[in-house]
């Protein structure tokens, strides 16, 4: 690839931020192609060591908070006129609660993935409590002289003491990867911001 | 290695390759590589932050007939890297009592 196709899809996928941010980061990447040929590179080396255009956009948008990729996408790219904004304002009735709606159900079902994983949680700590309180029945059974019954609960205790570290473990994983898979949607929201650029 | 940690850390880095001279973004990689692999967005992000908090000037000046930009350390961000040497005798002493059993075991 060469510097100046690099350089454009460079542009293309960072069209969603502002101008002079876009700039910048061309100047910079444009730079620094520039200065590996002088140090003897080919021209095709020099681009192929920088790097794909994807990972540049997720690497932006790892460190760009949502909140400045918001505005830029909300920003018009023109003025609004008069009618527009009439039908902004007339249409509020409809798009607000849609908007609402939307971020409502998007909401829930992120809640209830996690109300899950906290009702798997709740699993293992009502084991782990049989557990404590077949050891307890054991021991009660034990001082009483009475060996079957005080064994019977013994085994049960360790049944679940066992299901429950098999379930510990399992919460953990699932509570992790949640945790991972939140963080990886959000970066990958925030480059579909960025490479989008504006609707309009 | 704690993500947090090494973004402090290549901050230092950073600074620490325009200490003794301005210089601009490829020879910063350049002169880091024997130490420390850097690629180009993370020094871009680590230049913007430092730029931020004042640890560093921008300039831009012509050479072989483009532009390309300098950087110069700030007093600040001389006193950063000061205070990570500071720091870094106590992380040096913490290593040395936290290793101190597995050399004891030897």
């Amino acid at each position: 690839m060469t510097k100046k196709i690099f350089l454009e899809k460079l542009e293309n996928g960072l069209s969603g931020l502002p101008r002079e941010d876009i700039q910048e980061k061309i100047a910079f990447y444009s730079e620094m192609i520039d200065d590996k040929m002088e140090d003897g590179k080919t021209e095709q080396e020099a681009v192929s060591e920088t790097g794909s255009v994807e990972d540049i956009v997720s690497q932006l948008a790892s460190v760009t908070p949502l909140k400045k990729l918001v505005k830029e996408k909300i920003r018009p790219v023109h003025k609004l006129g008069a009618l527009e904004i009439t039908l902004i304002v007339l249409g509020f009735p409809l798009w607000f609660p849609l908007i609402v709606a939307v971020a409502a159900v998007v909401l829930s079902l992120y809640v209830s993935v996690w109300a899950v994983v906290i009702s798997l949680w709740a699993v293992v700590l009502s084991l782990f409590t049989g557990f404590i309180g077949g050891l307890a029945g054991a021991v009660v059974f034990a001082v009483q002289d009475r060996p079957l019954s005080a064994g019977i609960l013994l085994s049960s205790a360790i049944i679940l003491s066992g299901l429950a570290i098999f379930m510990f473990l399992g919460c953990k994983a699932l509570s992790r990867g949640l945790a991972a898979g939140t963080k990886k949607a959000v970066i990958r929201l925030k480059s579909s911001l960025i490479r989008k650029g504006r609707s309009q | 290695m704690d993500i947090q940690l090494k973004r402090g850390l290549l901050d230092i880095c950073v600074l620490a390759a325009i200490r003794e001279q301005d210089s601009y973004g490829y020879k910063i990689i350049k002169d880091m590589k024997p130490y420390i692999e850097l690629s180009e967005s993370t020094l871009y992000t680590i230049l913007k932050r430092l730029e931020a908090a004042d640890m560093l000037t921008v300039r831009t000046a012509e050479h072989e007939g483009r532009l390309r930009k300098y950087y110069r350390i700030t007093a600040g961000g001389i006193s950063r890297i000061e205070e990570f040497k500071k720091d870094w005798k106590e992380i040096v002493s913490i290593y040395n009592f936290v290793t101190k059993e597995d050399a004891d075991n030897d």
